[in-house]
């Protein structure tokens, strides 16, 4: 008995230390960029790289913020971000009111062939955006949308589709059909049901679906590379050019800073509605 | 109003006939029950009703208007589901009114019938609740209530008490049968219970692959069976079917080596047809302890090795073999606490009531 519980309390202890060490290697990289760009350019010359900073010093964030160059300009990340937010607010909610429209149909409203459908959009989620690069190219201009916003949104959206409907779909097919059935009795139309029955049942996996999508558009650095003109590149495209334009020395600081700037919204994203995150992908599966 | 008419309907599922031409006429105001084994097709035909089923061929008349390609919102018909299917995000009173309000119903007439569906159902407490947050029997109310706030031509009911406790259920029955004699609405109630299709009906439509065996009133189909499969579904315990050799107008029976002649009603056309061998079909309750004040030609006395009892409370069930087959006898509670000490009984055999099978197609041989 005693034995038991010491050899338990010593696994317990391993896996403890374990865990501690992942994150440790998980976390270390974040410590080194946050005590960085708080530091100034002659402290991180001479200093210990994982040292604190002597004094807080904030003008590398106030300058990857506005007046960093990317390339030829020199406005910082500021117009980049608001690009960023631009095409991401519209492909979040784009594709995941469509993901959630085809989940309805694929899960309650099963015609000839929707298996088919459903399996062909499925794989959506395999294919590699390298491969369509150049099909989306020509599409985007032949649809005079190359190097737009509108068009970055329609690439993600599209993109996007194959995975919301996966996830809407997975969640509405626990959901019993005799509601569906139900409502139909109760004089509920297609749309009536989706609003009145499903929409109210979905918060968890919108937040699933909210978080996917938003941090995939993010974080996207291919596609907003490839198809956004001089004036509608997203933030990730522009911390690349902030960090590999360099007047005189390299600004490790400004460059940190930067980063953690890009990065800071699926941050919020996942503090914010994180715990619905695990809930609804776990949703389908244990139905409670 | 509500009398419904079907005719000749059949539905396929790819190469599955699952309705085989059903026809049925079902009055205004009366309660019918579909029963059968599982896969009879029984929910098929009343999602068919209920319109949510294309139906391969034939029509469904309600109110002699054909509505077999109308919407089940167009066919003024509220079904109550197995699940209940309760709408989890709205309140108790929500859901009752959703089916109103779909229909653009007037507020203060919403308002109105969600008191009274509630009164009559006695769930005005329940009103502002969800659905979680209800027992099972609250949410049978409910889905109820749902059914009645929109006043319809025909009410559906699929197997609405199967997910409650027996005691419960009992109850919900009684509940759902003084409903009936209340509103008078047309009721189509769909179960494989064959003690609620007894209890509720007004008339059973005995269902077995896609096709109704029996039509009839409880009484019809519990004493005069249309074939075998009709006669061993109705009743619990089952009918006894004893496969007896035929000699002269009487059967013969074999109990522990020993032969004895049962007289039976219409042994006469029997003799006559020439028939060697039949399926004895007789109830428990009619082989009991010897009863003294029953006497008659119909009435005999045969000795049964008792194997095991079934104390039931009321009676006793009491298992033993004649002719090679299992056969149950419901004694009174004494007898069968005497059967069990013993182990070897007389039981009094009353023919009056028999009903005889043909041996190898099932169908009735006397009726």
């Amino acid at each position: 008995m005693s034995a038991s519980t010491t050899s338990h309390r010593l696994y317990k202890a391993l896996f403890i230390t374990l865990l501690l060490g992942f994150a440790l290697v998980y976390l270390g990289p974040l410590y080194v960029m946050l005590t960085t760009s708080f530091k100034g350019i002659e402290e991180i010359r001479n200093g210990n790289i994982l040292a604190l900073p002597d004094t807080l010093d904030t003008s590398a964030w106030s300058k990857a913020w506005t007046s960093a160059c990317t390339g030829g300009d020199c406005y910082g990340l500021a117009p980049y971000f608001w690009n960023s937010i631009r095409i991401v607010l519209p492909a979040v909610f784009i594709s995941t009111v469509i993901g959630a429209l085809n989940g309805y149909v694929l899960s309650q409203w099963r015609f000839k062939g929707s298996n088919f459908i459903f399996g062909a959009l499925l794989f959506g989620c395999f294919i590699p955006f390298q491969v369509i690069l150049l099909p989306m190219a020509m599409l985007l201009a032949w649809l005079g949308l190359a190097n737009t916003v509108s068009g970055l949104v329609l690439v993600h959206v599209i993109y996007g589709v194959a995975f919301t409907t996966l996830f809407f779909r997975n969640y509405y097919v626990g959901i019993p059909s005799e509601l569906v059935r139900a409502a139909r009795l109760d004089g509920a139309g297609f749309f009536a049901t989706f609003r009145h029955v499903f929409l109210p049942l979905s918060t968890p996996i919108i937040v699933v679906s909210i978080i996917w999508q938003f941090t995939q558009i993010w974080n996207d650095f291919l596609f907003g590379v490839v198809y956004s003109g001089p004036g509608t590149q997203p933030i990730t495209v522009a911390l690349n050019n902030l960090v590999n334009t360099t007047m005189g020395g390299k600004e490790y600081n400004v460059d940190m800073a930067a980063a953690v700037i890009a990065a800071l919204p699926t941050l919020v994203v996942y503090l914010v509605a994180g715990k619905y995150f695990v809930r609804g992908l776990t949703a389908g599966a244990v139905k409670g | 109003m509500g009398s419904i008419k079907i005719q000749q309907l059949t539905k396929s599922f790819g190469d599955i006939e699952v309705l085989k031409g059903i026809d049925l006429d079902i009055k205004d105001g009366e309660f019918l029950i579909l029963v059968g084994p599982s896969g009879c097709g029984k929910s098929t035909l009343m999602n068919s009703i209920a319109g949510l089923e294309d139906v391969s061929s034939g029509d469904i008349l309600i109110d002699g208007n054909n509505v077999t390609d109308l919407s089940p919102k167009e066919r003024d018909i509220a079904m109550v589901f197995q699940s209940y299917a309760l709408y989890p995000t709205m309140t108790v009173s929500r859901n009752i009114s959703f089916g109103l309000e779909m229909r653009k119903v007037p507020k203060a007439e919403i308002e109105k019938t969600v008191a009274d569906v509630s009164q009559l159902l006695q769930i005005e407490h329940l009103l502002d609740r969800k659905p979680s947050a209800l027992s099972g029997g609250q949410r049978q109310r409910v889905a109820m209530g749902r059914a009645l706030a929109r006043n319809p031509r025909v009410f559906l009911f699929d197997e609405p008490l199967s997910n409650l406790d027996a005691k419960l259920r009992v109850e919900m029955r009684t509940e759902i049968k003084k409903l009936h004699k209340r509103l008078g609405t047309t009721i189509v109630y769909v179960t494989h219970d064959q003690v609620e299709a007894m209890t509720l009906a007004d008339r059973i439509a005995v269902m077995k692959d896609g096709q109704v065996q029996q039509l009839g009133t409880p009484y019809e189909i519990y004493n005069n069976p249309s074939n075998r499969f009709v006669a061993d579904f109705m009743g619990s315990p089952p009918m006894n079917f004893i496969e007896c050799v035929v000699l002269d107008d009487k059967l013969v029976i074999e109990s522990q080596g020993e032969k004895f002649e049962l007289h039976v009603p219409n042994g006469k056309s029997l003799q006559q047809a020439g028939v060697d061998t039949v399926i004895l079909g007789i109830r428990p309750e009619m082989i009991t302890e010897p009863k003294p004040h029953v006497a008659g030609a119909l009435v005999h006395s045969i000795p049964m090795q008792v194997d095991v009892t079934e104390p039931m409370g009321p009676d006793t069930i009491a298992f033993g073999q004649w002719n090679g087959t299992e056969i149950q006898a419901r004694l009174s509670p004494e007898a069968g606490v005497d059967a069990q000490e013993k182990g070897r009984i007389k039981v009094q055999v009353d023919t009056s009531k028999v009903v005889l099978f043909d041996a190898f197609s099932g169908a009735r041989l006397d009726a």
